[in-house]
């Protein structure tokens, strides 16, 4: 089984925050939980591996190609699902959409359709008229739109009801089931992961624990 | 991908952006009416520094509002380099309408006097050199510590250009007038690019160092 992602000796430091010496990879067609309390390093690992955050040193590898020098071409491939308000409030979905559509030379409009009847959204409406839940789906229409072949979700189930959460997982397995290579998603809420990971890694302190 | 991002700053001051036009319209007649000597260079000169100010301002404020919403566009393939490169094609753009709105002031308002090449170079060299600050600043100083600079350029330059038009004042551009008229409209487009690109490879730099939240 290929890697999709390889992370080898990522140091970053934070004020008195760093993150040691991280390294894990995720191999193909897994779901990969990246779990461990507030605080622990998961978003600032996240963001470090999608290049947000200037790393001190390290190694990032996504489908065996390095970050460095192939930054574009990787990120076409990816789906990225980050925390809620990660969007112009007062855009429409439609208008925050052609943003981000932009990007990826990929664009499937009608796979962005199709998932905005799925959840029930218009494309009229204002973003900040969306809920928590409804702007998570709207966030998992766009980073799936895209043929994406891995998706990274920063604490997608934060904050949302159990019905909601459900529906996501559900989403995530049919992701998978219809061609996704891999789902990496950091959260604190395990028994999300119980329903759905195949594969765990635990962060705690800024260093991986397993 | 660089005309979305363009595309993009529009939609974020939308609301504002037929309010600007009618304002930029509007300055150069009522300085025809308060100050009728300059009203045709320094309306336009005026115009545009609020245009581009006003509208580049809003669009840092929605910025520093959503500040997730930039880290979002950072996590897609668009480069670092592009997202910035979008804000100086936003003021050119701006600069573009104010001269077009210009034009058709002079129209109705033939007292204006004309709307030459060397009016609309001389303001975008103006213009430039408090942008390319700006944006720099922008980028490696944040949001909250930068609005004052924008707060003193709005306020300073309708005093400051009606200080260096008073007739009784020393600073003259008479000598402006033995140059020809295509010699320094090509001077100050060219160092005004030159400004422009400094400026943004500046900004490039700070925003590719800087770490997102």
């Amino acid at each position: 089984m290929d890697n999709i992602l390889e992370v080898s000796g990522l140091n970053k430091r934070y004020g008195d925050f760093a993150l040691k010496d991280i390294s894990f990879y995720l191999p193909d067609g897994c779901i990969t939980g990246f779990v461990g309390i507030n605080g622990a390093g998961k978003t600032t690992t996240l963001r470090s591996i999608l290049g947000l955050t200037n790393m001190v040193s390290g190694n990032i590898k996504f489908f065996g190609m390095d970050m460095d020098g192939n930054e574009s071409k990787i990120k076409d491939r990816i789906g990225i699902v980050l925390d809620e308000g990660c969007f112009y409030d007062e855009l429409t979905l439609s208008e925050m959409k052609n943003v981000i559509a932009s990007a990826y030379k990929n664009w499937c409009e009608q796979d962005f359709i199709d998932y905005m009847e799925q959840f029930s959204l218009n494309p009229k409406q204002k973003i900040n008229t969306l809920s928590k839940g409804m702007r998570m789906k709207y966030a998992l229409a766009l980073a799936l739109s895209h043929k994406a072949e891995l998706l990274i979700m920063d604490e997608p189930t934060s904050g949302l009801d159990p019905l909601v959460r459900s529906q996501l997982l559900n989403i995530l397995k049919d992701y998978m089931g219809k061609g996704g290579k891999g789902v990496f998603f950091s959260t604190h809420i395990t028994s999300d992961l119980d329903k759905i990971a195949d594969m765990l890694i635990m962060i705690d302190g800024g260093e991986i624990v397993f | 991908m660089l005309i979305s991002l363009v595309k993009k700053e529009f939609l974020i001051v939308k609301k504002y952006v037929g309010i600007m036009l009618i304002v930029s319209f509007l300055i150069p007649p009522i300085m025809l009416w308060r100050m009728p000597e300059a009203a045709g260079a320094m309306g336009f000169t005026l115009t545009v520094i609020f245009s581009i100010f006003m509208l580049t301002q809003y669009v840092s404020l929605k910025e520093y509002q959503y500040p997730k919403a930039t880290t979002l566009l950072c996590a897609l393939p668009y480069h670092r380099k592009i997202i910035v490169l979008s804000k100086y094609c936003f003021c050119l753009i701006i600069y573009a309408v104010c001269c077009l709105v210009f034009g058709i002031d002079t129209i109705i308002f033939p007292k204006l006097g004309t709307f030459d090449i060397r009016m609309a170079a001389i303001a975008f060299l103006v213009i430039t050199i408090p942008i390319s600050f700006y944006f720099p600043a922008l980028y490696k100083l944040g949001y909250e510590k930068t609005k004052f600079v924008f707060v003193i350029i709005i306020m300073a330059s309708p005093v400051l250009f009606a200080f260096l038009f008073k007739p009784e004042n020393a600073v003259r551009f008479s000598f402006l007038d033995s140059i020809s008229t295509t010699t320094i409209a090509i001077l100050s487009i060219i160092i005004g690019l030159v400004t422009f690109s400094i400026s943004a490879i500046l900004s490039i730099r700070f925003f590719e160092k800087s770490d997102l939240t």
